[in-house]
This record gives C-alpha cells, structure tokens and sequence, in this order.
C-alpha cells in the first residue's frame, strides 16, 4: 500500500496537530459527534488522491472528468449505507491525513494501509482489501527477471517513501532501489531502460499491464506482514461512532467478495474506456480548465498582493510615534518571515492550518496563501520604489497645503509605480509559474491537470511538453502586454 | 503700524551637532519682499523652510498671521502651508503629469475645487506667465526658464499670501533667467509678499525692500538694499560683496 512519508508533511502534521492538541483532540474524545456530523449535512466527503489505478483514478465518464476506481466503490457503499451522498474531494497523498484531522475530510480511502505509525493519529476501518506484490518488467525481458532475487547489479523503482521502496532496499542485496514520486514517472523510467523493474501493487501491476503491451508482471515474492499489503479506511481520532457504521459496510463488503467480483473489474472498465484516445488534443478541456485556474490564481493573487504589498510597505515606511513603530516592526517581522519560507509551506498552512478556524475552499486558499507571499516580495519593491523617488516631490507637494497621505497618493506613489513596473511585470510571470504550487492542495491549475492526464493516458512526457508550451505561451504573451504598456508609460 | 505677516522669534535649528540656525529674530510686513543673500552653506534654505516648516526648527517661534505654527497640529500647519507658496531650485514639478494636471492638482485634491473650475484657473496663471501655449506638454519637454515659471504658476494656484522662492534662478542657463525674474518682478509689483533667497544682485537692488544678510546661523545685517549694498556694517558682508561684485 501507499505509504509516503515526506519531511514536511511530518513537520506539518505536527505543527497542526500541535496547535489542536488542546482544542480538537479532547474535544473529539470527548463528544463523538462524528456520526451525527455526516448525518446531519447529508454528505460524506471523501478524499483520495486519484493517480493510483485501480484503486482510485481520473476517467472521463460522459465527457466528463471524474474520479473512479474500487476505492471510490468502497466510499460509495460506505455512504450509500449511512443513508447519505458521497462527496470525492481530489489532493496529493502527501495531504491526506492532515486533511482529514483538519476536517476538510471525513473519512480517507486511499490504498492506504493502516500502520502502526498511522494508528497513532488515526482510526482506521476493517480491512477492506487485501493486496500483494508485483514486479513491472518490458515485456522484452520476460526470460531474465523472474522475482525480487533476479535483479543484482540492477536497479528497482518504487514509490518514494513507500512500503514497496522500503521493502525493496531491505528484501534485496546489489540491487540499486531508486526511488520516484509518481507511478507514472516510474513507467517511464522503465520503458526508458533507466531502470529495470517497477514495485507495486499486484492490480495496478495488472492495469498497467493490461494498457500497455510493451509491458509485464512477475510476482515479487516480498516477505510482508498483513498490515503492510491490506487497505483500510481512516478516520479522524476518535469518530468510533462513525468507524462501527462503516466497519459494518467493510465487513460486507469482504464477506461478499465485492472488491474482486465487482469493483475491480468495473475499475478495470474506465480503465480501458480510459485509454482509448492517449492523444493529447483529446484532453484539451483539461487543459484548458488548468489554464483558467492558473489564470485566476495568478490574476487575484496579483491583485490582493500588490494592494497588501502598499499596506505593508507604508507600514515600513512610517515615522515616528509608538504605534507607528510597532506596525513598522510588524510589517518588516512579516516580510522577513514570509521571505524566508517556502511558498509551498506557505499554501499548505493556509489550507491547513487556517482550516481550522475557518473551512476554506482550497482555490481560495490557495489564492489567499500566495497573495500573502506575493505582497512581502511587492512590498520590497514598492518601498524601493518610493525611495527612489526624488524628495523634493514631497516637498513641492507638501507645500501646496496636500497632505502626508495626498502626497503619497497622488504624488509618491504614481511616480513610484511607474519606476518599478518592470518588477511588478516580473512577479506576475513569476506567479504565473509559482502558481503551480497549489497543486498539491488539489486546486486544478495546470500541473494538477497535467498529472491527472498522465495518469490517465500512461503518457508521461507528453503533458509534461504540452504544459510547457502552455505555461511558455501565458508568460510570453503576459511580458508582451507588459511590455506594452510600458512603453506607454515611458511616453512623458 | 501694519501687523506683520510672518514674524521669526528667536528661531534655531540644528542637524545634529550642526547648529545651522542660531537664533533668529526677524519679521516680514504684507506686501513686502525681502531678499536673503549670504554665502553658501549658510542656512538660507534651511531658513526659508522653517517659514512653513517643511523643518521642524530645534527652538525658538515662528508665527504665520497672527499664529504660531510650531504649536499647531499637523492638520492646521496643512492649512497654513496653502496660504505660503514655495518655489524650489529644482523646480520639482509633477514630471508624471502635464503641465495643466501639475497646477490643476493641488487645488482639486485639497480645495476641492471642481475639474472645470481648475481648468479654468490653471489657463489664467499660465497666461499670467506666458505659458499657456504649453498646458498639454509633459515637464520634461520644458526649458528650465518655462518649468520655473509653471512652478510659479503652480505655487501661486493655491492663492497665497506669501512667497518663498529658493533660489529660484540658480539651476538656469542664463539665458532663461531674465524671463524667470520678471514674472517675479510683476508679481512683486502686484502686491505679493515674497521672501526671496538669491544671488541676483539686481534683482535684490531693484525689488528688494529689505536685503536681509545670513551667515553662520544669524541674520547679520538687515537693510535696505541701497544701504546694504553701498554701506554694509559687518566684516562678513564685506567680504561676501567683494567676492560676489568681482
Ligand atoms: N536635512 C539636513 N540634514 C542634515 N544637515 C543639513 C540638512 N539640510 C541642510 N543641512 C546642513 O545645514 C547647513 C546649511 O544648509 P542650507 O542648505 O540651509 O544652506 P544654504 O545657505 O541654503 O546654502 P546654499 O547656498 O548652498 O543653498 C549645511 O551645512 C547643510 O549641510
Ligand atoms: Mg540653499
């Protein structure tokens, strides 16, 4: 099963988790309201991170895009049973487990399989599955490889972080394990003679196989225990209410076999339906809507990040007195902070973190988390602007009878702007591509987009390629326009 | 006796360790226009911008009609700068906005005055200055002798009833300084009191009612110009005229 760790996402966990220990652990405990809560608003909301078939994938069903899979099966008898709708709500795995303490989520079905180290921050159902093993190989080396013993002096890809990549390095010697984000880039890989065999799960083995004849299946005959092949729901902490009702669906599910009999092989369906038409033109919705997105991120962060950008760089700018003071120290503490961490922590916390205290949407996060990073770099900007304007503008100004705001308004400021809209030009192209962060809060900008196609067609370079023309073609015609209206300002 | 309408007591300024104003005691009648001559460095813009406090003086008065503006708050000394235009070496004109928006600016933004109201005033002051011709151009297309005299224009579009003018001439070629200087001269004989800081000899003989000479921090001399400029008291002067009359 999926088992990524990553370092931030730890750091993350931790950083939320502490700041909740007091407030939603206990309260949890407490109350079990988990039950009542799903009842009450009539949905169940899902998340699952959907680049893994078959247990969880993007298809186009009807010409549109949706996500299917056994474990959205799973998720729907799950609700179907509690007498309420399902809700399937798209992020990186990477995400899940905050998203679920956090509530964005109510429940987690992932191919994730329930660890003792996850067991510690989360319930998790019956086991709903029970998987294995296999090796990818090109179908060209079918004679050579037979399992996980066959690969000395070779090299192995697994998911980083994952139990198949861990195993690998344990369960073998003199062979090299290198290590991958996506299952897709794996593939890749593979096909491309940089590595020779491929771990993971024995029916995304078989989905992979059976999309591309270049392709074949060994068994790995890995030493593994119960827990590291099954797949369970998780919860948050303490919704036992909630666990016992979906425990009772789980336990249908396995008693009649639904997974193999039914679910499996529906997933397998869109799987084929899926892969009809790899060709690129046939995504170009994706695309497009990938490009609306990065568009409305990059256009509104711009746009709330230069207004803050004013804000704090006034604030920086202020005299004396013991409030202005004190704002001046906070905006300046503000810039440096912001300055000095990722944008991608940055999002994350937002979407995370101020999720707490109020549900937001995660394109509205994702806007607001960079507006927030936009305006500490627009602020150093706007303040060099505006001491690079000569004094004896203020000073005409001021003796006119304008106030210290007038001026700055109407004098300063124009003038200032103008000096620096080559670098405002500059962090809005920048932003164009920065945008791409927010895809790992499940936003569908274009690098979201571009995944989900890979995933979908088991091309791995060619959405890579056509978003790279497209983020080229938003950029270059983004510093034509501002070049434009440079030119136009440059007039007197 | 007519009150006067800026009146200096004992004003002092410092930068620092620099005592750039020591102690000043000076006042100017309505209508009347003084010239501050004196060597370089000597405090002179220093002076002229405690008038309307574009300097915070170290100590010491400075009263504007009657008020003292050193006690005023910031809102007050906003208003009291309206009534005292100020003309700058550097010209320092709006050089985003033309020359119509740079004299139409400050009365809309803090009289309130409505844009056709402006407009109109703002063509009377250019005409006033031989300029209107050059409403629509951009600062950065004007010679220096036009920008001054836009600035002029400018300061005098809040309708004041003072004057200062910081060497107003010395950033010109001297072609232009001819044209600078007689719209100020004009302006004198309509009746506006103007503290002028400059090095015009002529002008300061041929307008000036009172030549006030500044030197390390004090007024050394105060005089009329024929009496300055044929008698001075003070060594300093002395040796300024002789330096500047070679
Ligand atoms: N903002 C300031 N901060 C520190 N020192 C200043 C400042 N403004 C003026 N000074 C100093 O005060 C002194 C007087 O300067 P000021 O400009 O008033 O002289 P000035 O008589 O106008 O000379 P000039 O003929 O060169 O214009 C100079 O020594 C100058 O360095
Ligand atoms: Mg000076």
């Amino acid at each position: 099963m999926k088992k990524r760790v990553i370092l931030f996402f730890a750091l993350l966990l931790s950083l939320v988790t502490g700041m909740t220990a007091v407030t939603s652990t206990t309260a949890h405990a407490a109350t079990d309201n988990s039950l009542t809560k799903v009842e009450k608003k009539g949905t169940l909301v899902m998340g699952t991170s959907p680049d893994y078939p078959p247990y969880e994938f993007q298809a186009t069903v009807h010409g549109k895009s949706q996500v299917v899979g056994m474990d959205v099966a799973v998720g729907k008898k799950i609700a179907k049973d509690l007498g309420v709708k399902l809700v399937v709500k798209s992020m990186s795995f990477d995400s899940l487990l905050v998203a679920l303490q956090t509530g964005k989520v109510d429940m987690v079905i992932s191919g994730m399989n329930p660890t003792p180290a996850r067991k510690k921050s989360v319930d998790f159902s019956h086991t709903y599955y029970q998987g294995g093993y296999s090796i990818v190989i090109n179908k060209n080396d079918k004679g050579i490889y037979k399992d996980k013993d066959s690969f000395v002096g070779k090299t192995i890809g697994a998911q980083t972080g994952s139990t198949m990549y861990n195993e690998s390095k344990k369960q073998t010697s003199g062979t090299t394990v290198k290590g991958m984000t996506s299952v897709s880039d794996l593939i890749l890989a593979l096909q491309s003679h940089k590595i020779q065999g491929v771990a993971m799960e024995k029916p995304s083995a078989q989905a992979y196989v059976a999309n591309n004849k270049e392709l074949a299946a060994i068994p790995s005959n890995f030493d593994l225990s119960a827990s590291d092949t099954s797949a369970s729901v998780a919860f948050a902490k303490g919704s036992t209410a909630l666990v016992t009702k979906a425990n009772k669906s789980v336990d249908q599910i396995k008693k009649q076999n639904l997974v193999n009999k039914t679910y499996l092989p529906e997933a397998g369906k869109y799987l084929k339906t899926n892969t009809v038409n790899t060709s690129m033109w046939h995504y170009w919705k994706a695309f497009l809507t990938g490009i609306k997105y990065t568009l409305i991120i990059t256009v509104c962060s711009v746009f709330f990040g230069f207004i803050l950008g004013v804000i704090l760089a006034l604030a920086r700018m202020g005299g004396g007195g013991v409030l202005r003071t004190g704002l001046r120290w906070l905006a300046t503490a503000y810039v440096e902070f912001i300055r000095g961490t990722p944008m991608m922590v940055q999002v994350m916390f937002v979407y995370f973190g101020l999720g707490l205290i109020v549900n937001l949407p995660a394109l509205t996060s994702g806007i607001i988390a960079i507006s927030l990073n936009s305006g500490a770099y627009v602020a150093e900007y706007i303040r060099g602007g505006i001491n690079s304007v000569d004094s004896g503008q203020t000073e005409a100004a001021r003796s006119l009878g304008m106030s210290g705001g007038a001026t700055m308004r109407y004098v300063v400021l124009p003038q200032a702007l103008k000096n620096i809209w080559p670098s405002l030009g500059n962090e809005f192209i920048t932003l164009i591509k920065d945008s791409s962060i927010v895809s790992i809060i499940g936003v569908s900008e274009l690098i979201f987009q571009s995944n989900i196609v890979r995933s979908d067609t088991y091309r791995g370079v060619a959405p890579i390629a056509v978003i790279m023309v497209l983020y080229f073609i938003l950029t270059f015609t983004a510093s034509r326009i501002l070049n434009y209206f440079e030119r136009r300002m440059q007039h007197d | 006796m007519t009150k006067p309408i800026i009146e200096v007591k004992n004003l002092a300024k410092s930068f620092g360790k620099n005592d750039v104003l020591k102690d000043i005691t000076e006042q100017v009648n309505p209508g009347q226009v003084i010239v501050v001559i004196g060597p370089s460095g000597g405090g002179k813009s220093t002076f002229l911008r405690c008038l309307n406090l574009l300097e915070t003086p170290t100590s010491g008065e400075v009263d504007f009609d009657g008020q003292n503006l050193t006690t005023l708050d910031t809102k007050k000394v906003n208003e009291l700068r309206e009534e005292m235009g100020m003309v700058f070496q550097g010209f320092n004109l709006f050089p985003n906005m033309t020359v119509l928006e740079n004299i139409k600016l400050a009365p809309m933004k803090v009289k309130h005055l409505d844009d056709a109201a402006a407009t109109k005033l703002a063509h009377e002051l250019l005409t006033q200055v031989n300029l209107d011709d050059h409403a629509d151009a951009f600062p950065s297309s004007l010679s220096g002798g036009q920008a001054q005299r836009v600035a002029i224009a400018r300061a005098l579009a809040m309708n004041p009833k003072v004057m200062l003018f910081d060497e107003p001439t010395s950033a010109l070629d001297p072609e232009m300084v001819g044209e600078v200087l007689s719209v100020m001269q004009e302006l004198a004989n309509q009746g506006m009191t103007m503290v002028v800081v400059t090095h015009e000899m002529g002008f300061a003989k041929s307008v000036a009612d009172k030549v006030w000479f500044m030197a390390d921090g004090y007024i050394q001399e105060n005089n009329t110009p024929e009496e300055f400029f044929s008698n001075p008291q003070t060594d300093r002067a002395k040796d300024f005229l002789s330096k500047i009359l070679m």
